[in-house]
């Protein structure tokens, strides 16, 4: 029995996670990649219905084993674990992406295959293959859906400086040695350490270093001294962490003269995401944007506020 | 955690597949923080299915939902979490033992909430879950006794006045 119990076990870890594996190197190869240039799109189907689909396909292999909600959801956690250990093999993916997606394939391998073994106890063919085929379709419906997500994210503070002393150092600024505050950079996600510039003119080339040496290569497209600085980004590092889900589009530091010795300093960045759904994407992409801004801008604070 | 996204992020609901994706995480935490919670509810479903004419089934937003021909009885999610529809004056009795609540959106309806926290709270449920059971049972019988008396060739009049 226990023999058996664990050939079944084996069973739906396995053929669940190479079901996964293959609809998705379909999708990414065949449906997807024709819609895009860089590396394609991770669709909301892939990280929702394909999970749910997983947990489906491994509650058919424990449906004799009478497993309680207790032992089911075990179950499920384990076969996400080996998900993860999948998606880290096979597409190279960083521990970080792994730790933004965990939620969402958890929560949905656990959702299926409650589902499934609610399907497999009524045992009514025609309803299963109903909901399996509905949910096949909503997949291809999603993948050839056209997926493109654009958004920007700005972020205001005050500095206690005139905008001729902020101004230096939002062109480029000297290594921020401050700590850490956002747990995504505590551990071990990179974070901005430094901006280095060739010169303090329209088109010259800016760069923008991260705490694993990582450089986003910039080139200021707007100059408009103790106003405006804009840059578009030019290349971005070939992190897995960022490689194919996020673009860093653009990034612009404003300056406003408040008139009394203070700039207001306005952080913007435009992105483009290749991760979907957004609704749950861009809420990472929000709050890790929203945090690098903070960083840079608090550094420059500090520095412009140092007499 | 639960209170803040019914409050703040509730209207994401809508979105299919979100609730129950929602709560499947609950069915994490749970795995971790309570084990015994996942249980109670296993016990709470075998004993409901127990009862005549019920099932079980995926509530709309996720949990285990309860049903007396194909009626709804009440749902639990998987934070312990149970919801039904009893009518005011029960829900007024109840609300003076001070275990049951107002329903977490729903206020000034029929709608409780309870959570369940301990085996008491288990049993407990199981009680809430019986009156709701029999209240839709009286209701069946309240039909079927209207319909026999506006006879056969009252049908509509029983649908409208019953």
């Amino acid at each position: 029995m226990l023999k058996k119990n664990l050939f079944r076990n084996l069973k739906a870890y396995c053929i669940s996670n190479f079901f996964a594996v293959g609809i998705i190197a379909i999708n990414k190869y065949f449906i997807v990649d024709s819609h895009v240039n860089v590396g394609g799109v991770f669709a909301f189907s892939e990280f929702i219905i394909v999970p749910i689909l997983m947990g489906i396909i491994s509650a058919w292999f424990w449906r004799d084993m009478n497993l309680s909600s207790g032992e089911l959801t075990g179950k499920s956690l384990l076969n996400g674990c080996v998900t993860i250990v999948l998606a880290s093999i096979f597409l190279g993916e960083g521990v970080i992406c792994l730790i933004i997606v965990s939620p969402l394939l958890f929560g949905s391998i656990i959702t299926g295959a409650f589902i499934g073994r609610a399907m497999f106890r009524r045992n009514n063919n025609t309803l299963n293959v109903s909901i399996i085929g509905l949910m096949l379709a909503i997949f291809v419906a999603d993948s050839l859906y056209a997926h493109h997500y654009e958004n920007m994210v700005s972020d205001t503070i005050i500095v206690n400086a005139p905008p001729q002393q902020v101004w230096k150092n939002v062109v480029a600024f000297k290594r921020i040695k401050e700590k850490n505050k956002y747990w995504l950079f505590r551990i071990g996600m990179p974070s901005p350490v430094e901006s280095t510039v060739e010169g303090y003119y329209l088109g010259a080339k800016r760069k923008c270093i991260f705490s694993n040496g990582y450089t986003f290569d910039e080139k200021i497209v707007t100059y408009d001294e103790n106003k405006n600085l804009t840059f578009a980004i030019t290349n971005q590092p070939r992190d897995p962490e960022i490689m194919g889900h996020i673009d860093i589009e653009q990034g612009q530091f404003l300056l406003k003269d408040n008139g009394n010795g203070t700039t207001t300093l306005i952080g913007n960045s435009w992105y483009k995401l290749y991760v979907f759904p957004t609704w749950y994407y861009d809420t990472w992409a929000q709050s890790i944007t929203r945090n690098v801004h903070l960083r840079v801008m608090e550094h420059i604070k500090e520095l412009s506020e140092t007499k | 955690m639960f209170r803040f996204v019914t409050r703040y992020i509730g209207f994401l609901k809508s979105v299919p597949t979100l609730g129950w994706l929602f709560d499947g995480l609950l069915k994490l935490w749970a795995f971790f923080t309570q084990p015994s919670l996942l249980d109670w509810m296993d016990e709470i479903e075998t004993e409901v299915l127990k009862w005549k004419r019920t099932t079980s089934s995926i509530h709309k937003y996720g949990g285990m939902q309860f049903n007396y021909k194909g009626k709804e009885i009440g749902h639990i999610h998987s934070n312990g979490l149970l919801n039904m529809l009893l009518n005011r004056s029960v829900k007024a009795q109840l609300m003076l033992d001070d275990r049951i609540s107002d329903h977490h959106t729903f206020k000034n309806t029929g709608w409780i909430s309870f959570y369940i926290r301990t085996v008491e709270d288990k049993e407990y449920a199981l009680k809430l879950l019986r009156k709701g059971y029999e209240k839709l049972i009286e209701k069946d019988r309240y039909a079927d006794r209207c319909l026999a008396d506006w006879g056969p060739t009252g049908q509509v009049n029983a649908i409208a006045y019953c």
